[in-house]
């Protein structure tokens, strides 16, 4: 599943790096591809393992508040 | 600019802006260092006091970075000498990176979303191989690694240095131009990673905002040393010499002296609708004042440390100015045709 996320917490081009950093920690995600330039982040995950809502709080865990797009 | 200016530059904000960026490579480093020193430790059943060796993998990652970065400056010298700039052409040079770090600053003030398209942002495969790098390796290979791979990840100061690196047009220029900033930056780098500690956030805000404050500043000096290579009438700098060599009493005569400040006198005044020969004098001149630029007469050259160099200037209306300053747009000056003949 790919979920499009408004991150408009993101202060320089570091904040998108910390953001792909998540990959690595979440188990289920493919792939995250955050834009300091667009303010948002793309995640690829696998449904069954992770929900929305837990990528949300990981985020939060480091200081940003991401918005899920609505589809 | 000079080494000591790029390599203050270093020490101050080029190290504050760069470490938001670096810094987390360096320090993801020295966790792995830690870990493996820890597990050592513990296994080997000692009882003294524990002390991780992360002297060593510090000052490899940045003696990586300062190689990785002296390279670079090299090329972008030699890059900047083939393409033979002209002064108009380094006068768009120092516009454009002015703009950018005029721009940088701004967005670092987050003054408008626009301003986040100075940003040059790596691509995402590219920091998901580096940060991987980051988590696993061996004592020697990871900060040599990730020390050559901060050339991927510069920042804005970083990537004002490397343009004005280009603009030397000299690849020993542009090597010493990128060492000295980056010797700059190693200090900071150095005592944050040693003493392990992290920027908090408040502190972190403070930084960017001083770093913000600095690429204002850069930037406005380099959109000024554009205005003056490129002949204009009008600049910061050229108004205020301007203004103090005519408090000065009027200086006539032949020829202008090139020293370590500048060009002496400031303001020469010429005889018009005649053709006239100045001559340029130096006297162990070492500064970049020796590599004058007469932007109107497409004069540019670099004069010998110590001697006398002639240049002829055709006949001028009565009441004509031409400015001429230092191929690094410093020292402006000029002459001003209002004598009788």
């Amino acid at each position: 599943m790919k979920k499009i996320f408004t991150v408009p917490d993101m202060t320089c081009p570091n904040c998108a790096m910390h953001l792909e950093g998540l990959e690595d920690e979440l188990a289920g995600v493919e792939s995250i591809t955050a834009s300091y330039k667009k303010l948002t982040m793309e995640v690829v995950f696998d449904e069954t393992k992770l929900t929305v809502e837990q990528i949300i709080e990981a985020a939060h865990e480091i200081g940003y508040h991401p918005e899920p797009v609505a589809a | 600019m000079n080494l000591f200016v790029a390599f203050i530059t270093g020490l101050t904000t080029g190290g504050l802006g760069c470490l938001a960026v670096q810094g987390g490579l360096l320090t993801s480093t020295l966790a792995h260092q830690i870990e493996q020193d820890m597990l050592a430790h513990n296994g080997s059943g000692s009882t003294s006091k524990f002390k991780p060796h992360i002297a060593q993998p510090i000052l490899l990652f940045l003696l990586a970075k300062l190689i990785a970065y002296t390279i670079l400056g090299y090329l972008l010298g030699s890059l900047g000498m083939v393409l033979q700039l002209t002064p108009l052409m380094s006068a768009i040079l120092y516009f454009a990176i002015g703009i950018f770090m005029i721009g940088n600053g701004l967005r670092m003030f987050n003054v408008h979303p626009i301003f986040r398209f100075f940003v040059i942002e790596p691509p995402s495969s590219l920091t998901r191989y580096i940060r991987r790098k980051s988590k696993n390796g061996t004592s020697f290979f990871t900060p040599i690694l990730l020390g050559t791979l901060t050339l991927f990840l510069p920042c804005g100061v970083t990537q004002a240095m490397m343009a004005t690196a280009l603009g030397t047009g000299s690849p020993t220029q542009g090597a010493m131009l990128m060492f000295s900033f980056i010797l700059g930056t190693s200090p900071l780098f150095f005592s944050v990673a040693y003493f392990a500690t992290r920027l908090g956030s408040a502190m972190e805000k403070n930084f960017t905002r001083i770093v913000a404050v600095t690429m204002l500043i850069m930037g406005l000096v380099q959109v000024d040393t554009g205005l003056n290579l490129s002949g204009a009438p009008f600049s910061i700098s050229r108004t205020i010499s301007i203004v103090q060599a005519y408090a000065l009493p009027a200086q006539t005569g032949t020829s202008i002296e090139v020293t370590e400040n500048g060009y002496f006198p400031q303001v020469l005044h010429l005889p018009a609708n005649q053709e006239v020969s100045i001559e340029w004098v130096t006297r162990n001149t070492q500064a970049c004042s020796r590599s004058v630029v007469v932007p109107d007469l497409e004069y540019q050259k670099i004069l010998p440390t110590t001697g006398r160099v002639t240049m002829d200037i055709p006949a001028q209306e009565k009441g004509a100015i031409i400015r001429y300053t230092c191929s690094m747009g410093m020292y402006p000056s000029q002459f001003v045709f209002d004598l009788e003949e």
